[in-house]
């Protein structure tokens, strides 16, 4: 075996021998080979996420762990965080995408917390493909989402023709877990022993994460990638599940990690190498699913529904009886010891040895210059788009609707359980979720956000935008944010072009992040999303968590009442760059991003705003811009109420830039007649300007401009667009 | 053109993890049954037209391969019979 | 009065059961499907879930549970009251303790939706709850299409088994309004003092979180116990 077999360069190669003072042998090199790959080392990306900020007053547990931690209240934290699990969604999309639900439930579960919230964000081509890729995916996320009991409660879908050869499928969960039981991987000592809980290791997903996940496709290569496809068991991980948070609840574990990418591998060097002790391992003692598994196949297995437990020998008794009570398997399969050296030993033959240390850490990884990465925020200004044919805005309405990427998401999230656990007020047919914390008020707003044709334009303003968006829909009910975690999805970062996409996107969500001062707790980046040379559009996902003190009542994101008036805030340039509108008519074109202190501004504008109970409903815009969140305002209220816009924009063209532009923090907002003095008094007093729209009227119509006019019937049938 | 029915049963690849089949293997051995192993799979019957068996169980391979069973993680068999 | 849970492998809607139930005031306890001792028990909830993942068929394999063989026993000597909801409802078909089966939901996928209901046929074991009382529950399952032989359809309503439909938001027994593919819009039975139902009442506990429609079926479940222990103790 070569380094090349396993995925590593020459470099690299002589780096390992450098680090070790000797060749390694084939299952040494296998493992550096798993450590060392894109997807598990961050080699190409870890010097530009290091610059994210990560502090803030409720961050527990930043980025480094198995998920973020930040602090609800004095009785609740939250553990959040986002995955991909792209490749392995275009070879086998049930599995694939049921499995990626899998692991980022474990990670959640290793930091001590109960999952409570599911959210997926995907993109797919517009062939024919894609629609089975998409049928697939969503029966996978539906499949073990459901069958675990955690709510899948919102989620973000686009399509591009870019994401035909590689669909992207990102999820994010949450978890709640008391103060009292927070998990780390970084607590392990000499003596403990670890014990391996959960299914039997098979021959699955061998080089998982070193070649499916760190390499890019090429079209034929499909079939040697054929016995790296791994089976998700829900059952099992429900099983799991709970008797691992039980015996956490109950004092017995010391540390714990989830074994996902690189399996065993993984596991053991982010347990050693975090707890700073090293391991013996007994890999005969480990339990098998096949016959003659070797070392390798046994290290760097994925299987599914696993999981590593550091346990004081004392406890093991009881660790071993609560899982017979829940009949899944418990096996001691090694010890900890004092240094840092992982020994692998089958009977009483050593296989191998390797410091936990240059697994982890020792690989040789890319850095920028700051000169380099401070220039990635210089971009041509762009000329205001000129429309050239004006399109008729009664049509534009209705075909922006009815595209897949604002149309209503139902036939997705109905195969999604959404209220198992009671907490979810606000499901998937809002554009937040909101939760509730059981015994208390206190609850949880979770918004979802992925880039489109923005970023493939722009990277850094496109992922910058998306954190403003993102937090846009946490202002928009007056929550707390708490923090952020992003998914960088990019092409081959050995291409210069495509590296650069994956920084500058890292840096508009750096700079955006921290205008809004909200902390990235921890994040995921999938690199490789290129088939036959074609690397995708640069997207980032954005996952935002906000605090609610009283989740019960969020103020409503449709009109309520006739006689209440429209404004809306914060009105971004006359633009539509980047917009679904400009899909649909001509083209493409960057939006201005706008100074984000002055976003940071508007923001902790409309949190205060909301908070002082002086709108009647909110909402954030987003993609379709204005018109679609006037017409999904209208589309919940109830069915006798309408709408009368008077647009100030004069000409035909501004009417519609308005209409359509899609740059974030702006809002919608409803006020009620007796307090329209005060709310017009708050926003000239923060010094935001809030513009006119018009009136809720019983009309039962959107109406703009007393000349053109929607029926709810005609809104309601373009946006439920099927499938 | 002349009518044909086709068997196609689909199977896991032995070393892709069943869980359908492990949980019932499990019970049946609760139940008290002397199981070693339970494989799920599926049992799929087609009637198409064709000019010959030949032709009808191309046809079926081509239709199994592209989106009846994924060779990634299954196998297959066919079987075609004239009507 | 002891209201009996019961968690079999891959059961995940026992912990929002006993919640709910612990909000109407009821004494629960917890029973493990490997449980054979259903003593001092007044009430069992078989709740909602994959046991055993929904492999072989829905239900399949948690009926053939330890647990089931002293419920059966107690159904048949003592009338105990059983309440199914959603998997429950699947393994008392495939225990046999309900007649039918639960199929795949027409449209081949799961469905989690709000959905609204009408009381069919009042009964004794939920007191209070009129024939021709609307609900509004949440489903969420894959296999939820009720299915009778034919030629069994009559008799389920002749003989006032026929308990819950699916109806429109105002009310109306459409075709539209069947989610999933029921016979006849079932979406709950009874036979004798087991009932069961597809949707979701122990979620729809609190207006906030879109209904409270499921205090008053479960209220009228326990009332209905309530009221069998007392009628038999006088």
């Amino acid at each position: 075996m070569q380094a090349r077999d396993v995925g590593l360069t020459q470099t690299e190669y002589a780096a390992i021998c450098r680090l070790m003072g000797r060749e390694p042998n084939e299952l040494e090199l296998g493992l550096f080979g798993a450590l060392w790959s894109e997807h598990c080392s961050y080699k190409n990306s870890r010097a530009l996420l290091k610059r994210l900020p990560h502090e803030g007053p409720y961050v527990v547990a930043g980025p480094g762990g198995n998920a973020g931690v930040v602090r609800v209240s004095d009785d609740w934290e939250v553990a959040f965080k986002i995955e991909s699990h792209n490749h392995p969604s275009y070879v086998e999309p049930v599995q694939g995408a049921a499995t990626g639900v899998g692991g980022i439930l474990r990670d959640i579960i290793a930091m001590g917390a109960q999952p409570i919230a599911v959210a997926d964000l995907l993109r797919f081509g517009t062939d024919s493909q894609s629609v089975r890729l998409r049928q697939g995916v969503v029966k996978g996320i539906g499949q073990y989402g459901n069958a675990i009991g955690i709510p899948t409660v919102t989620g973000d879908v686009a399509y591009s023709e870019t994401y035909a050869q590689n669909p992207l499928v990102n999820v994010l969960a949450v978890g709640l877990r008391r103060p009292e039981h927070a998990m780390t991987a970084n607590t392990a000592r000499p003596g403990h022993l670890l014990v391996l809980v959960g299914q039997r290791t098979g021959r699955d997903g061998i080089h998982g994460a070193s070649l499916l996940a760190s390499q890019d496709f090429q079209g034929s290569e499909h079939d040697t990638l054929r016995p790296t496809v791994q089976v998700g068991d829900p059952f099992l991980g429900k099983l799991l599940m709970d008797m691992t948070l039980t015996a956490v609840e109950r004092g017995w574990v010391a540390a714990l990690q989830d074994l996902g990418a690189a399996g065993l591998t993984s596991a053991v060097a982010e347990l050693c190498d975090s707890s700073g002790v090293g391991a013996n391992l007994w890999l005969d003692r480990v339990p098998l699913r096949q016959r003659q598994l070797s070392s390798y196949d046994i290290m760097l297995s994925e299987t599914q529904e696993r999981m590593l437990m550091a346990v004081e020998p004392e406890r093991w008794p009881d660790v071993r009886a609560l899982a017979d009570h829940y009949e899944i398997l418990a096996t001691v399969i090694g010890e900890v010891t004092e240094g840092e050296m992982i020994q692998i030993w089958w009977d009483s033959t050593v296989q191998g040895t390797v410091s936990a240390h240059w697994l982890v850490r020792g690989c040789p990884r890319r850095d920028v210059s700051e000169e380099w990465w401070r220039a990635l925020r210089h971009r041509p200004t762009e000329a205001p788009p000129v429309i050239t044919t004006i399109p008729s805005l009664r049509a534009l309405v209705l075909d922006v609707l009815a595209h897949p990427d604002v149309r209503d998401r139902s036939f997705i999230y109905q195969q999604y359980d959404s209220t198992i656990q009671t907490r979810t007020v606000w499901g998937p047919d809002h554009d937040v979720a909101v939760l509730r914390l059981h015994d208390t008020r206190v609850g949880l707003v979770l918004s979802v956000f992925g880039t489109g044709q923005w970023a493939s334009l722009d990277p850094y303003a496109g992922a910058a935008a998306a954190v403003v968006l993102a937090a846009s829909r946490l202002a928009a009910l007056g929550a707390e944010p708490l923090g952020l975690t992003d998914g960088i999805n990019a092409g081959n970062p050995d291409k210069e072009e495509s590296f650069r996409q994956m920084a500058s996107a890292v840096a508009g969500v750096q700079d955006a992040a921290e205008a809004l001062r909200i902390p990235v707790t921890g994040g995921n980046v999938s690199l490789h999303n290129e088939t036959d040379g074609q690397p995708i559009w640069p997207t980032v996902m954005i996952g935002a968590l906000g605090r609610l003190d009283d989740a019960t009542k969020p103020v409503p994101d449709c009109v309520g009442a006739q006689g209440h008036t429209l404004y809306l805030v914060n009105p971004g340039p006359l633009h539509w760059g980047g917009s679904v509108a400009e899909r649909v008519v001509e083209g493409a074109s960057p939006y201005p991003l706008g100074d984000l202190g002055h976003h940071q501004r508007a923001l902790e504008a409309m949190t205060q705003f909301v908070r002082r109970g002086l709108a009647q409903a909110v909402r954030a815009i987003g993609r379709g811009g204005l018109a679609t969140a006037l017409a999904r305002m209208l589309l919940g209220a109830p069915p006798s109420l309408g709408m009368a816009i008077l647009l100030s924009e004069s000409t035909e063209s501004e009417k519609l830039l308005r209409l359509f532009n899609e740059g974030p923090a702006q809002w919608v907002v409803a006020v009620a007649p007796e307090v329209v003095d005060d709310a017009v008094g708050y926003w000239q007093a923060v010094g935001i300007e809030l513009r006119y729209l018009g009136e809720v009227t019983q009309s039962g119509r959107l109406e703009v401009d007393e000349r053109v006019h929607w029926t709810r019937a005609e809104l309601l049938t373009a946006w439920r667009q099927p499938g | 053109m002349a009518q044909f029915h086709a068997t196609v049963v689909v199977t896991l690849k032995p070393d892709i993890l069943d869980p359908a089949g492990d949980a019932t293997a499990q019970v049946l051995r609760q139940m008290g049954y002397l199981v070693d192993d339970v494989r799920m799979g599926k049992h799929i019957q087609l009637t198409l037209e064709a000019e010959s068996v030949s032709e009808a169980e191309a046809a079926v391979r081509q239709m199994t391969e592209s989106l009846l069973a994924n060779p990634v993680m299954e196998t297959y068999t066919v079987r075609v019979d004239a009507s | 009065m002891n209201i009996a849970v019961v968690t079999f492998p891959g059961s995940n809607c026992d912990d929002d059961t006993v919640r709910a139930l612990h909000a109407l005031g009821a004494s629960v306890i917890r029973l493990w499907y490997r449980d054979r001792d259903l003593g001092g028990i007044d009430g069992v909830i078989l709740p909602g879930g994959f046991s055993y993942g929904d492999y072989l068929r829905g239900g399949a394999l948690a009926a053939q549970a330890p647990v089931m063989e002293p419920l059966r026993h107690a159904v048949r000597e003592r009338a105990l009251p059983v309440l199914g909801i959603c998997n429950g409802f699947q393994i008392l078909t495939e225990a046999k303790l309900l007649p039918g089966a639960l199929r795949p939901n027409r449209q081949g996928t799961f469905l989690s939706t709000w959905q609204h209901l009408r009381v069919t046929r009042a009964s004794s074991l939920f007191w209070g709850l009129r024939e021709g009382e609307y609900l509004r529950l949440p489903i969420a399952h894959g296999e939820g299409a009720y299915y009778l032989p034919p030629g069994q359809l009559a008799s389920l309503f002749d003989r006032g088994q026929a308990w819950l439909q699916y109806v429109s938001f105002d009310g109306q027994l459409t075709a539209a309004a069947n989610p999933n593919g029921s016979v006849a819009n079932l979406a709950g039975v009874i036979a004798g003092s087991v009932a069961a139902l597809m949707p979701h009442p122990e979620r729809a506990m609190d207006a906030a979180l879109g209904s409270a429609d499921g205090v008053r079926l479960l209220t009228a479940w326990l009332e209905g116990i309530r009221r069998r222990s007392r009628d038999a103790s006088s």
